[in-house]
């Protein structure tokens, strides 16, 4: 369907969180196997020479989607014995940007690939930016008019001439440090992102020799770390992630900011020419916050020679900043959008540069959005995550806290992330969301996600129009 | 009017200036100003002339000196005839006005895209009866009439400037300048396309200032935009972006006066106006006022000091710039009968600022510029046209701003009596000095053969037997000569170098040592030893078979025009010696470039001259790099040897910015003094520098760098510094805080470090610093703690400190732990910082979960 291989790559935990608990009343329930017939989702299981049902597999349950479905297991059972309800667990996950059901919707769409419909995987429940804006599709049915095969995701990077680079979907990994995230996490991006045909970030630590750099980014600063660079703590800082970054292990790493030699445009200049002189080939990506002259920074660095503009908002998220900076800065990312959209295309330099927006980017809606508003793709980081099975517990700085085993470079808790798996994973996230797009796209008879690019048409922005809304 | 405007986004720049006793043409900003290219865009240039002819001018003496001299930019040639009619002729007598002469089609000029303004040119004086009625009507009685009569002049230019360049409106004229003996031309395109359209090649004046603009805001690019700006009699350029413009404007705006260009640079020149001639603050007060004394550096402050500049601060901090900024300031003072040329650099410094003196007989120049390499053009053209001048100047140095010591400003100052002469003083009016006692050579006279010929012939034989030997012969002969001696024995050097490769090969260390070492130069200048050597290398150098004639032999010369015939070389002992003149400052045909295709084809030696300000030297080679060598002469641009894998530069010179950024490995060795953030995020590596480096050296390194700097840090030495446990195979940085003086001794400098913060957030490294009289106080800390030295650390540094000493003569046991006469052991003169241990910072031991 999108030209990405899938496979099921389930959770690697047996008794995984999920929201809906099926439930069986053995006192009922006879063990007569039609609900293990009817389930098409492998709920229910009878084993051969097993007398007994196996106990439900309810992660597996679609929930109460499954009512109006002839086999829906509840309605089938002549016993009544089963009922569904909301898994206790359910509730511990979740807050306002990354709710409950978005964590669970990545992590569907991880598992097999496919996008998940309803509103609730498409919005969070932060009251503002992105969830309070909707795509108004058009009323008639297209189902016929466009061709899904025919619809492009594909998005160039550099657009100032020379060697073309593009890649397959418009969304590409952020910067993730060897350090921050483990060995195997920073293979497994690289791999699906080789296998997608789109980039992965190293992040500033370093990179293994396997990995060629193409394009080189620029991160004057990031939304999520205001007046910062990274921290990577002591603790962080094993002999590997020594060896990378040719410091000494146990020694605290502080990432500057800001760039000590870069205190002015023309000292910017002088920094992209520098990189441009130490690999003539690589495109330059200038990675900014958002701050009240965006546009300025946008066109000063075009006019420095770089490819890329990259604004990354207040809403993203980051393991390695100190408490009390992580959520509180910069301009909002849909804001930021169309002003350097507007502001470059005003100078004549909008089809020269590509503008890439990043901070918070959750689904492929989210993407769309952003692309909507005026970027040419974006950059995601905290999705990848939560699709290697994060929970956003928020423990990412100390080297053992990770219950997950993604944010951390210790031996044995970085084991819990096979390179396999998880490449096949974040595959599964792009083909879902490049999925998702793609019927965006097509909603709309565009052929090209190029076409979407500052489309403000296509979206309603809730709190000042109440009309237009479409699901 | 717009209550907050959107100021024009500016940031980048390239400024230089000059002041010269002799009165200098305008073709000499030329070549400083097309070396800066590389900081401005092409969208807007200025130069700014202070001290003017008045032949050049076509008027009298007295004109010149009493007349203003308004020049008007004509964007719309109709606006003249309104000016004129409502300005000009009824308030102000009229001496002369012409248009000033250009080019006939402005596209003849390389590189001008947009067709400069017409500017008419005007000396005036206010008619008497006019002014007396503006006296009256606004109570100036007590006023000197003079003054009041620049009061209406610059009221006559703002309401110019509001009706025919309002912001909102059309764009028709707009006043460039209007004080007096002095001028400003500005333009959409490269400064010195100014001085071929307009003519001003061999226009005369005392003070040049230009400017490379570098704005990012408007398709469309305005004049009026370009710096520089006017106050009354000043003329103002400004390299940097301030973050405060809105509240500068306010803090204006309460005191009347009213930006009208929308840039940060203009509000920086009213207010230096406005502390002038409304407040009459002198100088001092006016640079406190725009870069105030804060932190340590004010603590040191005579008490007096401290009253007088908190009461400042506490009056005028609102209006103080912020954040990066770089002013160069030419300035007549008609009142007091000097000239002046001035720079202020802010308290952080987070511009680059070179300062430089010529001090002779007959000449004496200042000069301040972004980087060394302008300063350098400067001089190399002026030196061309008048050998009074010399190549290279007597002193080089950089401000350090908002400090007890210099105030980040220096000032030089020409006196308008006959025999003009030009002084330098820092804010606070300190002399800055070069000793008397030493004479300049003068190269305009012709070589006589000395009567000894032969016998110096017999002793230059003897000599070339061994570098070093050669090397002691010509110190001697420097101390010992007269210029004339001088000049001709080392004449004589280029000959044999001709002879065969041997003797060249010595010549060249011979010559490159006594331009490195320090030395008593008898009672000859430093300078002209150094311009007598380097002439007399670039022609050995000039005399090299080049490249394509194929020979036994291992010097082989590319410059700009056999480059295509680079190719790989027969033996790896081969050097390469390369013309870097005419080669673009970076890009694909820049010699950066040029190297890693050598380095690729397996060139491992180079020897790189005539550098002006090319970057990126020794950047892009790629890893493991070990075993090529390059020696570079004259001046090199920023970023030298940056991310260096195992190579080894020599820098027979001074080194500007950004040198040995990313440094993994390798040796970097200068000859002098370096720029800002010297080995910035280093991770290895050795380095040995001789002089001083300015802001910021080593900041964010990590992994195991081992630096040596026998001159001191501006400031913010080794901040965030990551290199673990020095004892343990981390890095560590040693200053030994001394200098030269005129014979060639070395001795302490006043304080070993002059800076504020010294090691400030470091969580791993150390510095071992000499500070035999505990100078350095606690307070210079954050994050680290002063320890002593122990045996281990003194057995660690002692090898680089031997390596030290057979680069540069420094002696260990003679002039490191010498104090005062005095042998004493390394505890008694070294002391040692590290990071204090906080355990959040620093892994833990034991087993925890």
């Amino acid at each position: 369907m999108t030209g990405i291989t899938i496979k099921c790559a389930p959770s690697r935990f047996p008794n995984e969180i999920y929201e809906v608990e099926v439930k069986r009343d053995l006192y009922k329930c006879i063990n007569c196997g039609t609900c293990a017939k009817v389930c098409p989702f492998g709920v229910h299981e009878r084993k051969p020479g097993y007398n007994r049902i196996s106990k439900p597999v309810s992660y597996l349950c679609i929930g109460t989607s499954c009512e109006d479905k002839p086999f829906y297991c509840v309605a089938q059972c002549h016993r009544k014995a089963l009922s569904l309800e909301k898994s206790p667990n359910y509730w511990t996950i979740g807050d306002y940007r990354w709710t409950r059901d978005l964590i669970l919707g990545t992590w569907k769409q991880a598992e097999t690939g496919i996008p998940l419909k309803g509103r609730r995987y498409e919005i969070g429940n932060s009251g503002g930016g992105f969830d309070r804006m909707f795509f108004n599709f058009p009323e008639e049915d297209v189902k016929d008019k466009v061709e899904e095969e025919a619809i492009s995701t594909e998005i160039d990077l550099n657009k100032r001439g020379g060697k073309k680079i593009s890649i397959k979907v418009p969304f590409y990994g952020g910067g993730m440090s060897f350090g921050s995230v483990s060995l195997s996490v920073m293979v497994a991006r690289a791999k699906a992102a080789r296998t997608v045909g789109t980039f992965t970030c190293t992040g500033e630590g370093g990179f293994p020799e396997e990995l060629r750099v193409k394009i080189v980014e620029f991160k004057y600063a990031q939304g999520a770390k205001p007046g910062l660079g990274g921290h990577l703590l002591g603790d962080k800082v094993t002999p590997e992630v020594a060896r990378m970054r040719e410091a000494i292990p146990g020694t605290s790493l502080f990432s500057p900011f800001p760039f000590h030699s870069v205190y002015s445009v023309e000292d910017h200049k002088k920094h992209v020419d520098w990189i441009k002189e130490i690999n003539p080939d690589a495109i330059v990506s200038v990675k900014v916050s958002t701050p009240k002259d965006v546009d300025m920074v946008a066109v000063g660095s075009y006019y420095a020679g770089a490819h890329i503009i990259h604004i990354d908002g207040s809403y993203g998220g980051t393991g390695a900043a100190p408490e009390i900076a992580k959520k509180n800065i910069a301009m909002p990312i849909e804001y930021a959008i169309p002003i350097v959209h507007e502001f470059l295309k005003e100078e004549g330099l909008r089809d020269k540069m590509t503008v890439i927006a990043s901070g918070g980017i959750r689904t492929a809606h989210d993407a769309a959005k952003a692309i909507a508003l005026g970027a040419d793709g974006v950059v995601i980081g905290t999705a990848e995550l939560v699709a290697l099975g994060c929970v956003r517990c928020g423990n990412c700085e100390s080297g053992r806290g990770c219950p997950r085993g993604i944010a951390t470079t210790d031996p044995e808790l970085a084991r819990a992330v096979d390179v396999k798996w998880g490449a096949q994973r974040l595959i599964n996230l792009y083909a879902a969301w490049k999925c998702a797009i793609v019927d965006i796209l097509k909603r709309f008879e565009m052929r090209s996600v190029k076409e979407l690019v500052g489309r403000y048409d296509c979206l309603t922005q809730v709190d000042y129009h109440t009309e237009g809304m479409n699901s | 009017m717009n209550r907050y405007p959107n100021s024009e986004a500016e940031g980048g720049c390239g400024v230089v200036g000059f002041a010269s006793t002799i009165p200098v043409k305008g073709k000499h900003i030329f070549k400083p100003a097309s070396q800066m290219h590389n900081r401005g865009n092409g969208k807007g240039g200025g130069i700014a002339a202070v001290g003017l002819s008045h032949e050049d001018l076509g008027v009298t003496k007295s004109i010149l000196r009493d007349d203003y001299l308004l020049h008007i930019a004509l964007l719309d040639p109709e606006a003249q005839k309104e000016i004129e009619e409502e300005f000009i002729t009824p308030f102000m007598d009229v001496d002369k006005s012409e248009r000033i002469l250009t080019v006939a089609d402005y596209r003849e000029i390389e590189g001008l895209e947009t067709r400069p303004p017409d500017v008419w040119r005007y000396f005036v004086r206010v008619k008497v009866d006019v002014l007396d009625t503006f006296i009256r009507e606004n109570q100036l009685g007590d006023r000197d009439r003079r003054k009041a009569e620049d009061e209406f002049i610059y009221q006559t230019s703002f309401t110019i400037n509001t009706r025919f360049y309002a912001s909102l409106g059309e764009k028709r004229a707009f006043v460039l300048s209007h004080g007096r003996n002095m001028l400003i031309l500005k333009i959409v395109g490269y400064a010195e396309n100014i001085v071929k359209y307009y003519k001003l090649e061999d226009f005369r004046a005392h003070v040049w200032i230009a400017h490379q603009r570098y704005p990012t805001k408007g398709k469309v690019w305005h004049p009026g935009g370009a710096h520089p700006f006017i106050g009354m009699h000043e003329a103002l350029v400004h390299n940097g972006d301030f973050a405060n413009y809105h509240s500068v404007v306010e803090y204006l705006e309460q005191r009347g006066r009213h930006p009208l260009f929308l840039t940060d640079t203009e509000v920086a020149v009213l207010l230096f106006d406005l502390l002038n001639r409304k407040y009459n603050y002198p100088l001092e007060y006016i640079i406190e006022a725009m870069a105030p004394t804060t932190e340590l550096d004010f603590d040191r402050l005579p008490p007096e000091k401290q009253e007088i500049y908190h009461a400042i601060q506490t009056s005028h901090l609102h209006g103080s710039p912020d954040g990066p900024w770089f002013f160069i300031i030419a300035r007549n003072e008609p009142y007091e009968d000097y000239f002046q040329l001035i720079g202020i650099t802010d308290t952080s410094m987070l511009r680059p600022q070179v300062f430089a003196l010529v001090e002779d007989e007959d000449v004496q120049i200042g000069l301040i510029a972004s980087e060394k390499q302008a300063i350098d053009a400067t001089l190399e053209s002026l030196s061309e046209e008048d050998k009074r001048v010399p190549s290279v100047a007597d002193k080089y140095w950089n401000a350090r701003g908002g400090s007890y010591t210099d105030g980040g400003a220096f000032i030089f100052t020409v006196r308008w009596d006959e025999r003009k002469t030009l002084v330098c003083t820092n804010k606070f009016g300190e002399m800055v000095k070069i000793p008397k006692s030493k004479m300049h050579c003068d190269c305009t006279l012709p070589i006589i053969l000395p009567p000894d010929n032969v016998k110096q012939r017999e002793r230059i034989e003897v000599a070339l037997k061994s570098p070093h030997k050669f090397f002691e012969f010509l110190k001697r002969g420097v101390k010992e000569w007269d210029c004339n001696t001088l000049r001709s024995t080392i004449a004589e050097l280029t000959t044999y170098a001709k002879e065969d490769e041997r003797k060249k090969a010595i010549v060249i260390e011979g010559l490159t040592l006594l331009n490195d070492r320090r030395y008593d130069t008898g009672n000859r200048k430093r300078s002209s030893v150094v311009q007598i050597i380097k002439e007399a290398l670039h022609k050995i150098f000039d005399e090299t078979p080049p490249l394509e004639v194929k020979r036994i032999g291992i010097y082989h010369l590319i410059h700009w025009s056999n480059k295509d015939s680079l190719r790989s070389p027969e033996r790896d002992e081969d050097i390469l010696i390369v013309n870097v003149a005419k080669f673009p400052p970076e890009g694909e045909g820049s010699i950066a470039r040029l190297f890693v295709k050598a380095y690729q084809m397996g060139w491992k030696k180079f020897i790189v001259y005539n550098a002006q300000g090319q970057r990126f030297f020794g950047s892009g080679l790629g890893p493991h790099t070990t075993g090529v060598r390059i020696d570079v002469y004259d001046s090199p641009g920023d970023y030298l040897g940056s991310s260096m894998d195992g190579a080894e530069i020599y820098i027979h010179g001074d080194g500007q910015d950004q040198l040995g950024q990313i440094l993994k490995n390798g040796k970097l060795v200068v000859f002098g003094d370096v720029g800002q953030t010297f080995m910035y995020g280093a991770k290895g590596g050795e380095a040995y520098v001789l002089g001083n480096t300015a802001g910021r050296p080593l900041i964010n390194a990590v992994g195991r760098p081992r630096v040596v700097i026998n001159g001191t840090c501006l400031d913010y030495l080794a901040e965030s510094f990551m290199a673990g446990d020095p004892l343990n195979g981390g890095g560590f940085v040693v200053v030994n805080g001394l200098e030269s003086d005129a014979k060639g001794n070395l001795r302490e400098q006043d304080t070993p470090y002059p800076g504020s913060n010294l090691f400030s957030l470091a969580s791993g490294g150390a510095i071992y610093i000499r500070d035999p009289h505990s100078k350095l106080v606690d307070e210079l800390l954050n994050g680290g703690e002063f320890s002593m030295l122990t045996p281990a650390d003194w057995e660690l540094i002692l090898p680089y400190l031997k390596e030290n000493e057979r680069l540069f003569g420094i002696s260990v046991e003679n002039d490191l732990l010498v104090v005062n006469g005095d042998k004493k052991t390394p505890q008694e003169v070294y002391r040692k910082i590290k990071p204090e241990k906080i355990p959040l910072l620093v892994a833990c031991n034991e087993e925890d979960d």
